[in-house]
């Protein structure tokens, strides 16, 4: 892995961590701030158990993506 | 009811198998092969985040405020995302620094602050104490909840021995036990590493236990006494509509900053609080393992929260709305459906959760307690005991037990108030107060001590007023006008409204001005103050981890430095003798020790730097930059910068160039072809000028004396050192440089191992000096002194070459200059030789005699410029006298004798009657000279009388004359006896006598002819001389001369003669009539 693609690496998280941020914080969760229910089960709920295992989901394949003896040869510049 | 003995007999079991499998875990790493340091192990590890506060908080929170409790968790998932750059550049900075704790890694990168240390430290402690007075409390509020017992400081201990004293409740004795624990696998010993693997395995094994616990709850509760997820939604919306914002998100001014401070504080807790960042980081034990955590560790907090709301709203219905004991509904649930095991199983896992936080919190804190608080304390006591390593464990020891017990009085103080509520939340506050100083010391070099400090003290106060105050209102301690009218009346300090910002809630309002006051601080100091050396150096240490690199040259010494034993006893002092003998061990391995068994000079500050990491794995980095500080000045070592002896090289700037710039003018001064005295002058000169010696001196082998003789010196004009010759021994540096063939040098006068050297050196007030061998062609000749009396530790291994290659350059110019010599030496030789070369052919008779009846002719061509062969013509008409002689040897002194010889004969020849006589009388003339000159001759003489046709003879060992009759093929050989002339001096000479008739033909010859050797080493022999007379018997006698010899060059091919060939060739033939 490349130097270049540690940066890109670390742009694509920054956007998902970001967008984790906005998408679990007001006003994003107003949008499911409501009294329906979607099969029994409250809208928000439903959106934040769902929500939830999808970032841990994203974390799992962006780990998958990191190449153990590459990371070694190019630890990222942080 | 559950029988006291069952939960008891329960959590004995339990705590054993945790006790077993920790012991299990230490073992397996002593044998090297570690269940821990296993990627989904660290995961597990982690997992001590949720303590008892969320294992049983959640499902409160969740019943009284709503989805708020998610933040907890979302929060941490969220940092998940950064780990790889984030946490991972910790571990990589704690792995490299030995960081041992959060307040070790800010005291580290804030250039080793002690103060630094100690207020990380105590406010952590403050922070975490209530925390853990929290998870003492839920044990013991479950444990009594379950066996019902009546008062909260009941213990089952009353019910079989009620004369105990009161305060020794269930909470107590979980106390002691955790305690207990701790001290078993947290402080053992002072771990070189700080890694408690026993520990952490416990903690894992907790991590499993709490999980299973609470999932088997959660499934019992939704899918057992509900009907799943929707029955209980269903259920709970009919039955409490007006608890319908349980669901939601209040959509009040203010609960979306609530979400958000909750979210972000969660963020920071999950990095900063002391367990989190000793299991994450300082527990770790491989980077590699975040990959694993990062997924594995949310999606554990993810099955740990799936239930939380089921259980939360199924507890609201099955206890009609009532949400009093709402922090309880997991437990109470199960024991209000009668199962029993179920609840066991529910307190063992709450058990797990608040006991892992316990131990890991309490030996985090007793890490930075002994580090932090004790050590300084220590260490301006200066103990006089050689060992203090015990001391220290003890003290660790007690800072655990300390750490619990300020917990199980917290909580018997505020225990059963309502203060108790909020306690992770603030705990989660105090841990964002470092977030400043760790991620702006992580990414901005310029952030320094001061701002953090300030920083720091700024956030924790403001924390204290705007959280802790509150809480104390809640309890009653402080009137309830505090917070209403704020303190003395004064409204704008009111604690949960400051500065009448009372628009957010407790938390929003309590992060946005702690993080105020802090971060502003933090930055306005660290931009207004300028940090210290060795806070910059930390800084890019930390700031720069991936691309930071130990500069490669040590610029630094260390004057009176420590050996490597007063090191190790010094680490033994602190962390016992068998760590220190390891540590040590490992650090030598991959080392060169030199003859003696010690570090090279400049591997000294290595070593301090390792001692000073080792110790600081221990007792923590500012107390060990301390320790080391203190030992050196003790001794009188102190750290010196190297003087950069190419700072003053006026040439040019950079190192390298200033090296090749000097020796260029070097190998100038050899090439310029002055003589050697100049030649080492003016590299002399140079030495002195560009590297401000006080002096330099040449001295070289003189092989007649055996001594070093000064040759050449520049500088200070001292007796000793100036102008004193050495012998070639080793009681000096001088003579042992030439004796070794090696560099000497004494970077520090006061450590040379010399009494004679020393005492010069110490009469002249020499500080430093450096010898270095003058070799030709690898052998030595001389050394090459230099000396300065105003800086130690000058020579460098960069100058040393350089300093080598000048001595080099030294022996080049006195090899030149010795070649030189030999060259005109030997051109004088030459020169000789050709005047003897002249003179000797000039003793040869120039031309031949002219005789009627006669054709002679003659060849003398010595091998070198001077022969050793002679011949000669004395005519004394009719007589003709013919002399060959070959004196053995081709130099001067045969040429002499050779000459001595000539003279004599010439001299007496015509007094002399016969060939005899004269031969006779010339071997007892030169029989001495001969002797003394261990030379001989051997001679032919001849005479012929024209008249008679008749010649007489007599032989001195000589070679046989050839005569060739007229119209013979064979050769006559004319022998007589007689012995070489100078063998002894009474020789009788035979003379004989023969015919030498017209058309005969005579050969007088000295061996070089017939000694001439071709490449196959086959000689010109007789045969060959014999037929080349033969072939040109005919031709006139020069002719004859003239063939032979070029068939003799042919034969020879490319060689030379190997020895002077001499031939006389006498025709009888009368027709010649000069």
């Amino acid at each position: 892995m490349s130097n270049e693609s540690t940066t890109q690496q670390r742009q694509i998280w920054l956007i998902f961590f970001f967008l984790g941020i906005v998408m679990l914080n007001f006003p994003f969760l107003q949008i499911f701030n409501r009294v329906e229910t979607i099969f029994g089960i409250p809208i928000l709920v439903l959106y934040l158990l769902c929500g939830w295992p999808l970032s841990i989901v994203i974390i799992f394949i962006f780990t998958k993506t990191i190449q153990c003896e590459d990371c070694d040869k190019h630890p990222p510049e942080d | 009811m559950i029988a006291l003995q069952q939960i008891s007999i329960t959590t004995i079991v339990y705590l054993t198998t945790i006790v077993a499998v920790a012991y299990y875990a230490t073992r397996r790493r002593e044998q090297g092969r570690s269940i821990v340091a296993n990627p989904h192990v660290y995961s597990l590890t982690l997992a001590v985040y949720c303590s008892s506060w969320t294992y049983y908080g959640s499902v409160g929170r969740a019943a009284t405020s709503g989805l708020d409790f998610l933040t907890i968790y979302l929060g941490p998932t969220l940092v998940c995302f950064s780990w790889w750059f984030f946490l991972r550049k910790i571990i990589l900075i704690s792995k490299k620094e030995n960081i041992v704790s959060i307040a070790d890694f800010i005291s580290s990168r804030y250039g080793k602050s002690n103060y630094l240390g100690m207020i990380v430290t105590l406010f952590a402690v403050l922070g975490i104490v209530p925390y853990i007075a929290l998870q003492l409390k839920a044990i013991a509020y479950t444990f009594n909840l379950l066996g019902e017992l009546p008062e909260v400081s009941s213990s089952p201990l009353h019910e079989l021995i009620p004369q105990i004293p009161h305060f020794i409740d269930t909470a107590f004795i979980v106390a002691i036990f955790l305690s207990l624990f701790c001290i078993l696998f947290g402080a053992m010993r002072l771990d070189s590493t700080e890694r408690h693997e026993g520990l952490m395995a416990a903690i894992a094994l907790e991590s499993i236990v709490k999980l299973i616990a609470f999932l088997a709850v959660g499934i019992f509760v939704t899918y057992g006494m509900f009907n799943g997820f929707t029955d209980i939604f269903g259920q709970f919306t009919n039955l409490y509509p007006e608890k319908e914002h349980l669901l939601l998100i209040p959509s009040e001014c203010g609960s979306g900053a609530r979400w958000f401070t909750m979210t972000f504080m969660s963020m920071m807790a999950i990095m900063f609080l002391p367990r989190q960042f000793h299991a994450m980081v300082i527990e770790n034990s491989d980077h590699h393992h975040i990959r694993t955590a990062m997924w594995a560790f949310p999606a554990y907090m993810f099955l740990l929260n799936l239930f939380v709301l089921p259980i939360a709203l199924g507890g609201i219905i099955t206890f009609n709305g009532d949400t009093s004991l709402a922090d309880y509904f997991v437990l109470s649930m199960p024991l209000a459906s009668g199962q029993q095991s179920l609840a066991i199983l529910v307190f063992i896992g709450g058990f797990s959760a608040a006991a892992g936080m316990v131990m890991l919190e309490s030996v985090a804190s007793s890490t930075m307690i002994l580090n932090n608080l004790a050590m300084p304390i220590i260490l301006r006591c200066n103990l006089k005991k050689s060992d203090i390593s015990s001391l220290l464990l003890n003290i660790k020891r007690i800072a655990i037990v300390s750490v619990i017990f300020l917990g199980y009085f917290y909580y018997r103080t505020l225990g059963t108030s309502e203060a108790l509520i909020n306690i992770g939340l603030i705990s989660f506050m105090a841990a964002t107060q470092f977030a400043p100083a760790l991620l702006g010391g992580l990414y901005w070099e310029r952030a320094n001590h001061r701002g953090t400090a300030i920083g720091l003290i700024m956030g924790f106060f403001v924390w204290i007023y705007t959280l802790i105050i509150p809480t104390f209102v809640d309890a009653g301690w402080l009137p309830l006008s505090v917070i209403l009218e704020g303190p003395f009346g004064l409204e704008w300090l009111r604690p949960t409204a400051l500065f009448y910002l009372n628009s957010l809630d407790m938390w929003s309002h309590s992060l946005f001005w702690t993080l105020f006051f802090n971060v502003g601080s933090f930055l306005a100091f660290s931009i207004a103050t300028t940090p210290t050396s060795s806070e910059v150096s930390q800084a890019q240490r930390f700031v720069q981890v991936a691309t930071w690199k130990e500069p490669q040259h040590q610029h630094t010494r260390i004057s009176k430095a420590p050996t490597l034993m007063e090191f190790v006893n010094l680490m033994s002092k602190f962390i016992g003798e068998k760590q220190a003998n390891t540590a040590i061990a490992s650090y030598l391995g991959d080392r060169e020790i030199d003859e003696k068994g010690s570090l090279s000079e400049h591997e000294i500050p290595n070593l301090k730097l390792f001692t000073e990491k080792t110790l600081a794995a221990s007792v923590g980095a500012a107390a060990a930059r301390i320790i080391i500080e203190n030992y050196l000045s003790a001794r009188g070592s102190k750290m010196e910068d190297v003087f950069n002896i190419f700072g003053t090289v006026s040439l040019s700037r950079k190192a390298s160039r200033e090296q090749l710039s000097v020796l260029y003018e070097a190998a100038h001064a050899v090439s310029s072809g002055a003589d050697l005295g100049s030649i080492f002058e003016s590299i002399l000169d140079l030495l002195y000028h560009q590297f401000r010696f006080d002096l330099c001196a040449i001295r070289i082998y003189n092989e007649e004396t055996n001594i070093l003789e000064l040759r050449n010196f520049r500088g200070i004009d001292t007796e000793f050192l100036s102008h004193a010759n050495r012998e070639i021994n080793e009681e000096t540096c001088i003579g042992t440089t030439y004796v070794l063939n090696k560099v000497i040098l004494a970077n520090d006068s006061d450590c040379i191992d010399k009494p004679l050297s020393m005492e010069i050196i110490r009469r002249e007030g020499i500080k430093s000096f450096a010898h270095a061998p003058i070799t030709v062609e690898g052998q030595p000749i001389g050394v090459l002194s230099s000396y300065s009396r105003y800086a130690k530790g000058i020579y460098t291994d960069e100058f040393i070459e350089l300093y080598k290659n000048l001595a080099a350059q030294i022996g080049i110019a006195w090899r030149n200059a010795n070649q030189t010599a030999q060259l005109i030496k030997a051109s004088e030789h030459e020169k000789e030789l050709r005047i003897a070369e002249s003179i000797q052919l000039g003793l040869l008779p120039d031309k031949m005699p002219q005789l009627p009846g006669v054709d002679i002719a003659a060849i003398c061509v010595p091998a070198k410029q001077v022969g050793g062969d002679y011949y000669d013509f004395i005519v004394q008409p009719p007589n003709l006298d013919i002399v060959i002689a070959d004196v053995s040897g081709h130099n001067i002194g045969a040429a002499l004798l050779m000459a001595e010889a000539r003279t004599f004969i010439q001299a007496r020849a015509q007094q002399l009657p016969s060939s005899q006589a004269i031969l006779d009388v010339l071997n007892r003339f030169m029989h001495d000279d001969l002797t003394k000159a261990e030379l001989f001759i051997t001679m032919f003489y001849l005479q012929y009388n024209s008249d008679k046709q008749q010649i007489s003879y007599a032989n001195a060992g000589h070679n046989h004359p050839l005569i060739l009759r007229k119209g013979s093929k064979t050769f006559e050989e004319l022998d007589t006896e007689g012995l070489i002339l100078g063998i002894i001096n009474d020789v009788t000479f035979e003379q004989r006598h023969c015919p030498l008739n017209t058309g005969d033909l005579l050969m007088l010859y000295t061996d070089g002819i017939i000694e001439a050797e071709n490449n196959l080493e086959e000689m010109f022999g007789m045969e060959q001389l014999k037929s080349a007379i033969l072939e040109n018997a005919d031709l006139s006698a020069q002719e004859i001369i003239d063939n032979t010899m070029s068939l003799a060059r042919m034969f020879q091919g490319r060689r030379h003669f190997n020895d002077d060939v001499t031939i006389v060739v006498l025709k009888i033939d009368n027709t010649i009539n000069p």
